[in-house]
């Protein structure tokens, strides 16, 4: 049973992933697309399809991955099914900061905005973690609300940055906070996918261990795990990816939140099982999301957070009550 | 008279006092006669208020060139000054007329009036930048039905139909080009396929009676742009200041 659902999964993103690159676009039919994929085909098809669609489609697999993994390791880590990186502040933090970079600095530099958002998500991370510390550490209820502090407080800067903009930056500004993929590069790929590593293989490491927290601190500390040590790294390697998913795809909610429960219902409770599903589905669902958000109305977008949640929504709501 | 904070044009509006268009506050305590507002850029929030409130307010809908000639003979009337909203008018319906015998010949080419580069934003059908595009001789290949100036797909820098960009010269919009010319949505720019024509921001950026200069300055780079030969195989924007 469990094989056959992690067959299915596997299979979903490889066919989301195939049809993200030869969907049909105003610039190449799927002809041209697949010719263009085997090498062949015009200059502007190979444009299409390896100068734009590939890197978008590597961008969402990472995103979308980073985001889920955060999500359930969060949600473990914080023994809450609401975890993720948007209830602790991390991802608003980061738009904070990049919708701030986006209309203060001069143009030139607006290449500067993915590293704004991720020094955005490390000063929330650093925020959140030095309110929640106590004199016995930070603890998880602790980290929550100031996590929902930090999250109120980026909201707030975002719409008084975004009421103070000037008129030609807005738009711009406004497609910071909304998420998309659209403006992937291979750059930014190349950039975010070794980021990316090193924070989920942190995540994938401590799966024993967050199954063990999940159960409550002090039966894991019986247990051997170093609840101070396991809570820092998880929760940094956690901010790490929410940081890098904002820098280069801006705020898509949803993902890390849902996905994880999503997991559950089909694998099970098993932290160390869910993590690399989670990951699996969580670039899946962002795949499929953007596929649509790509080809809906095209060639206008929509943004890839409203249609996540639209394609997630539905289908959790039915697994939920049917395990119910 | 006062005038918002942007108001640049003519150089008298620098000695009158000013208003930020969202202050409701600032704009009762002139204790105006009339506001004069657009429906291109004002909060219709603050203009039902300001009715509510008993100031008499004057919306002009400068969404098309007919539209503007209409709202000057409007505002005319409104002020009293009916004869000068009259030649205003005539001013833009003959401007009008020269930029449309001079575009007749030109043949007619696939066309989108970019707002933003990354991402791509462009002015959709039912806008004055689309009215602008049209009566150039341009076919607007925004997708109708996705709002006044939706984001569209980066392919569509790469849409064989699309042969001219027109942008409005500004510092963010030069610097956004220069980065997309050089990815792979530029392609075809950077190949010469697509030709850029760059409108003086000022007055291309501003609904008003000064739109037809923009409207002037288009027609006269594409006539420029046909000469050199239709822009394609040949590098490089079309300044039309």
């Amino acid at each position: 049973m469990r094989r056959a659902a992690d067959a299915t999964l596997v299979l979903v993103l490889l066919l989301a992933s195939a049809a993200a690159l030869l969907a049909g676009g105003p610039a190449a039919t799927p002809a041209e697309a697949l010719a263009a994929l085997a090498g062949g085909g015009s200059p502007e098809a190979h444009a299409v399809v390896v100068g734009l669609r590939l890197p978008r489609l590597l961008l969402g697999i990472g995103v979308g991955a980073a985001l889920a993994l955060a999500g359930a390791a969060l949600q473990s880590l914080l023994g809450n099914p609401l975890g993720d990186p948007f209830l602790l502040g991390i991802s608003g933090g980061g738009a904070a900061a990049a919708t701030a970079a986006f209309v203060l600095l001069p143009a030139a530099a607006l290449g500067l905005v993915p590293a704004a958002a991720m020094a955005g998500a490390a000063g929330a991370t650093a925020l959140v973690w030095w309110m929640a510390r106590g004199p016995l550490g930070p603890s998880s209820t602790r980290m929550i609300l100031a996590g929902v502090a930090v999250n109120a407080a980026a909201s707030a800067a975002i719409l008084t940055i975004l009421s103070i903009a000037p008129s030609p930056r807005l738009p711009g500004a406004l497609a910071v906070t909304m998420g998309s993929l659209a403006s992937a590069s291979g750059a930014a790929v190349a950039w975010l996918a070794p980021y990316l590593v090193v924070p989920a293989f942190v995540l994938l490491l401590h799966g024993r261990d967050l199954g063990l927290l999940a159960t409550g601190e002090e039966s894991a500390a019986a247990l051997g795990v170093e609840v101070g040590t396991v809570r820092r790294r998880v929760f940094l390697a956690a901010a790490a990816l929410s940081g890098g998913a904002v820098a280069f795809a801006g705020v898509i909610g949803f993902v890390g939140l849902v996905t994880p429960h999503l997991c559950r219902l089909v694998w099970g409770q098993s932290t160390r099982r869910l993590l690399p599903r989670a990951a699996v589905a969580g670039a899946a669902l962002m795949v499929l999301g953007d596929l649509v958000a790509h080809r809906a109305l095209a060639p206008a977008e929509l943004p890839v957070g409203v249609v996540t949640a639209l394609l997630g929504v539905p289908f959790f709501v039915v697994l939920l009550r049917r395990t119910s | 008279m006062a005038a918002p904070t942007a108001a640049d044009f003519p150089s008298e509006v620098e000695r009158l006092p000013r208003f930020a268009p969202s202050d409701l506050e600032a704009i009762v305590a002139l204790r105006p006669d009339l506001v004069l507002a657009t429906t291109a850029g004002s909060d219709p929030r603050a203009i039902a208020r300001l009715r509510e409130l008993g100031i008499r307010v004057f919306t002009v809908d400068v969404t098309s060139f007919d539209r503007l000639a209409a709202a000057c003979r409007e505002v005319g009337r409104i002020l009293g000054r009916s004869a000068q909203g009259e030649r205003l008018a005539a001013g833009v319906e003959a401007c009008c007329a020269r930029a449309g015998a001079a575009a007749a010949p030109l043949p007619r080419r696939g066309a989108l009036y970019v707002v933003w580069w990354e991402p791509l934003i462009v002015a959709g059908p039912g806008t004055f930048h689309d009215d602008l595009l049209h009566r150039a001789a341009l076919a607007n290949l925004a997708p109708p039905g996705a709002g006044r100036y939706p984001r569209v797909d980066p392919e569509l820098l790469l849409d064989p139909r699309l042969q001219v960009i027109v942008a409005a010269d500004e510092p963010d919009l030069r610097s956004g080009f220069a980065r997309t010319e050089t990815a792979p949505a530029g392609a075809r720019i950077a190949g010469g396929d697509v030709r850029v024509i760059w409108l003086p921001a000022d007055p291309a950026s501003r609904p008003g009676p000064r739109l037809p200069a923009a409207l002037e300055a288009l027609v006269a780079a594409r006539e420029r742009m046909e000469r050199q030969g239709t822009g394609h195989g040949a590098q490089g924007g079309e300044g039309a200041q």
